[in-house]
């Protein structure tokens, strides 16, 4: 291996061996102090964004446009293959580095943030997994690689979703969010295995796989699935709000900077499958602009910072989409870039929001003015009333996927179980029987 | 040496393997002490029975020993995680029991042993006094499993004369009548609908891991490989698609039948089923990748239900038998190594990257959707909801607000913490290196997909139109 593919394995690679190096120990009983973990993830990312400095350079030394690392097959039955192999080009490259640079920002900044706090270590955990998981989707080399640190990206932060997990609600949105994230990553799949069938590969090192009219129609709309699921665009926007049960470090970097970008990435990386769809930009751009659209008006109404970023970001992200849609790669990389570093930084200031707000009164001496007119005041009243009904609810996307989607799988699914319990009166009780008995039934399991 | 139990590689290692755990159970029925201790050292020694003629067998004849050893250390593994209140000496015996039975049916070559293994293995469920369930159901599948298997075989034997399997493989033995008997036999046994209704009342109404034990046995799936394919294969090529799509429609079921469940028995059940299913259907898919990922996921499905059972179990002793996920119970706070070892066997058995399943789940898909690619697309629908529902269960379980009144240290003990350990440690590494099994079993993959010739002709192209 070249010196380039030595960087890369190591900057991929790294995050995954501290998750395992921190999660392993502590299955057999040794749990690391704040300290040291601090020490490890501030020394880990430094390393990787020196390697991948040093990457860069020597990228720009050699006129070489991508570094490529094959491993061979990860298995095989017969003509089919699951290539593991590691790409960093002009694409990935940029991501590779937003995320090294903000996971040890993250990371610097939960460790005083988070200091204390009893899910210190699982934050930490997680925080490693996530990272490994984003750098492996971005620096894979096959849609069937990137899928892998798709779901990884996806688990992990459901799970820093429920962080605060004695509370119901932080919990309940996580199973909400997960409960998105495996609807839309069928599109992912079935995208995959689509490849596969038609062209016999899911590898870009050189180049997309070969598709053309109806079949790079289908294989776009299954991957715009995933990645608008994934980037909370319309119709799956619901699930934004309900992310920012997690703490604020997590928040910023994942729905401020790296997991809601990955859809965008996705589609940045199929962008030449798109150009050989009219239908499929179209779609693309028609979910950007219903976003963009959505995102800035439900966002004037949000009452909490978190929310309000949230929805910015949403914003921007479906204008990225129209951006990809239209064709400007170069565009939607530069935007997606400023934008999570900016919005990164907004998130992490959130909870000082009051402090900075007086802070900034003090110094001119008052109050500041509002603004004379404001957007709203140009609406007739009974419109302007409605709209503010519509985003207060968040474009009622949620109650319309509850009634028209979950509520009937899950009428469907108790019917079943009335039919399932024909014949067997003795369970219907006992399914649904209330809270776990706690009187003294605390004996110990075993020897 | 009696010919039925030849297995490569020594004869005597096959006799050890199925006899020393029957021998065992009879030992402990008359002694009845140190029970754990003789289950465990029998468990063990019948592994490693099972583990000589592993190496010398060939690559394409190394699935059913391989079978064996899994689910001799899985009954090793039970023998460790079992609680003591459940440690009784007709549980290890009748685990043991269990145990003999079903490595005699992964190592019959012959009908009639088949048969008796397939009794034997159920016997233990119609035992009041050992694992018979509340309810009628499981009595009845496991009961029309078996009257439809001895059917088969009588008009089996009754037109070809014969009851050894090697000298009936392509010949049809008994028409259409045996091979739909078979099917039915599966049916039963595997709880595919309309028969499944069994799996989860056995998995309520009677013990956690013995009940885990005989459904991880995979029947079903071992006599789809072991007599419908090789014996029928031109009648599998028309009438196996019928049991494909009954099985993909039984995963969907039993997952959409998931999501409102709240007992945590019956929910597990449900998801264990779900998946279970999937295996069958990636035998029945006919191609080479559909084979392969349901042989890897029978090893998934095997170690992670069993698992996940085990975990329950223990639950139940610490915490209360009554345990209902219709709200929040926070026992991560009290048993967190117990809610990760969960959380990764529970993830571990949908799909979780860097997972066994993974790589089966991926074969999988990519088989059935290439033989069916309308109805395959209830696979990953299915699996995507027994994600959720794996979710669900993992946090009403554990995550919630933490409730008192425990004294007692509940985490896993030192025994079951490395038990655990070692189920974690196979689904990772097996995922990290799966390799290592999925080139032996495509090999036998395709000696299946060659038997019953039914390679997959690619549907003819829709016409490239080039701008």
């Amino acid at each position: 291996m070249s010196f380039s593919q030595v960087i890369l394995v190591a900057v991929v690679f790294a995050p995954g061996a501290v998750f395992a190096l921190l999660s392993l120990p502590w299955l057999l009983g040794w749990v690391p102090g704040e300290r040291g973990i601090s020490v490890i993830t501030g020394g880990t990312y430094s390393l990787c964004a020196l390697g991948l400095s040093g990457l860069l350079w020597k990228l720009a030394a050699s006129g070489s446009t991508a570094v490529v690392v094959t491993f061979g097959n990860w298995f095989a039955v017969q003509d089919y293959r699951f290539p593991l192999v590691l790409m960093a080009d002009r694409l990935s490259l940029p991501f590779l580095a937003m995320t090294v640079v903000l996971s040890g920002l993250i990371g610097q900044f939960s460790s005083t943030y988070l200091h204390r706090e009893p899910g210190f270590f699982r934050f930490f955990v997680l925080l490693h997994l996530f990272a490994f998981g984003s750098l492996l989707a971005f620096a894979a080399g096959s849609f069937d690689l990137l899928a892998g640190g798709w779901e990884i990206v996806g688990i992990t932060s459901v799970l820093l979703i429920g962080f605060f997990q004695l509370r119901p609600a932080p919990v309940e949105n996580g199973l909400r969010v997960f409960a998105v994230y495996r609807a839309t990553d069928i599109g992912l799949l079935v995208g995959i295995f689509a490849m596969h069938h038609w062209t016999g590969t899911a590898m870009f090192t050189s180049g997309l796989p070969l598709l053309v009219g109806k079949q790079a129609l289908i294989v776009c709309l299954l991957l715009l699935l995933a990645a608008s699921g994934k980037a909370a665009q319309v119709p799956f926007s619901g699930w934004l709000p309900r992310a920012m049960e997690g703490p604020t470090p997590s928040s910023a970097i994942f729905y401020g900077a790296i997991s809601i970008h990955a859809g965008a990435y996705l589609l940045l990386r199929i962008q030449p499958l798109l150009a050989h769809s009219a239908l499929a930009s179209a779609v693309v751009i028609l979910i950007g602009v219903a976003t963009a659209i959505h995102g800035t008006i439900v966002g004037r109404v949000s009452a909490d910072a978190k929310t309000s970023l949230a929805y910015a970001s949403l914003t921007q992200v479906g204008v990225m989409f129209v951006e990809i849609g239209i064709g400007w790669t170069s565009v939607a990389v530069v935007h997606i870039l400023g934008h999570a570093m900016v919005r990164t930084m907004q998130f992490l200031r959130a909870p000082s929001m009051l402090h900075d707000d007086h802070q900034m009164h003090s110094a001119i001496g008052g109050e500041t003015a509002p603004a004379e007119t404001q957007f709203e005041d140009l609406l007739p009243e009974g419109l302007g009333l409605w709209l503010y009904r519509w985003a207060f609810d968040r474009g009622h996307l949620d109650t319309i996927l509850d009634r028209w989607l979950v509520q009937p799988l899950l009428d469907v699914s108790r019917l079943l179980g009335r039919l399932d319990h024909v014949g067997s009166p003795r369970y219907r009780t006992r399914s649904t029987r209330g809270a776990v008995s706690v009187t003294g039934a605390a004996q110990q399991g075993g020897d | 040496m009696p010919a039925f139990l030849r297995i490569a590689g020594g004869p005597s290692a096959g006799y050890i393997a199925i006899a020393v755990p029957w021998g065992a159970a009879l030992v402990i029925a008359l002694y009845r002490r140190h029970v754990r201790i003789i289950g465990f050292v029998a468990a063990l020694i019948s592994a490693i029975a099972c583990a000589l003629p592993l190496g010398a067998a060939s690559a394409g004849q190394s699935l059913y020993h391989a079978l064996m050893l899994l689910f001799c250390c899985l009954t090793l593994g039970a023998t460790l995680i079992l609680p003591r209140r459940d440690c009784t000496a007709g549980s290890i015996g009748g685990i043991l029991f269990i145990l003999g039975s079903t490595l005699l049916a992964y190592a019959a070559d012959n009908l009639l042993v088949l048969l008796s293994a397939w009794i034997l293995s159920a016997i233990p469920f119609f035992v009041p006094r050992w694992f018979q369930a509340h309810s009628w159901r499981p009595r009845a599948g496991l009961l029309l499993s078996a009257i439809a298997l001895g059917l088969a075989i009588a008009q089996i034997v009754a037109g070809a004369h014969t009851i050894w399997i090697v000298n009936l493989k392509g010949q049809t033995p008994g028409g259409m009548a045996a091979f739909g008997l078979l099917v039915a036999a599966v049916i039963f046994r595997k709880g595919i609908l309309p028969a499944h209704a069994w799996v989860a009342d056995a998995a309520e109404g009677g013990p956690a891991i013995p009940t885990a034990l005989l459904f991880n046995g995979h029947f079903g799936a071992l006599l789809v490989a072991k007599l419908i394919v090789p014996l029928f294969a031109g009648t599998a090529v028309v009438w196996l698609p019928i049991l494909s799509y009954l099985a993909m429609a039984t995963a969907l079921y039993v997952a959409v039948r998931a999501l409102t469940e709240n007992s945590p028995r019956r929910l597990l059940a449900f998801i264990a089923l779900s998946q279970s299913a999937a295996i069958l259907a990636g035998l029945e898919s006919g191609t080479a990748e559909g084979i392969t990922g349901a042989l890897v996921h029978w090893y998934v499905v095997t170690v992670s239900t069993v698992g996940l059972f085990g975990i329950l179990r223990l639950l139940e002793v610490r915490f209360g038998q009554n345990l209902s996920v219709s709200t929040h119970l926070g026992l991560a706070g009290h048993a967190p190594r117990l809610a990760v070892s969960f959380a990764v066997l529970g993830l571990a058995l949908v799909g979780l990257p860097g997972t066994l399943s993974f790589c089966s789940q991926d074969l999988l898909i990519h088989g059935t959707l290439q033989s069916h690619p309308l109805t395959g697309l209830l696979l990953p629908i299915a699996t995507a909801m027994n994600a959720v529902s794996v979710f669900r269960l993992f946090t009403r379980l554990f995550l919630g607000k933490r409730r008192t009144g425990f004294t007692a240290v509940a985490d896993a003990l030192p025994r079951e913490r490395w038990i655990l350990a070692v189920g974690l440690v196979f689904v990772v590494l097996g995922g990290l290196f799966p390799d290592v099994i999925v080139a032996r079993r495509a090999v036998e993959a395709e000696l299946v997909e060659r038997a019953i010739a039914t390679k997959v002709v690619p549907k003819p192209m829709p016409p490239l139109t080039v701008k």
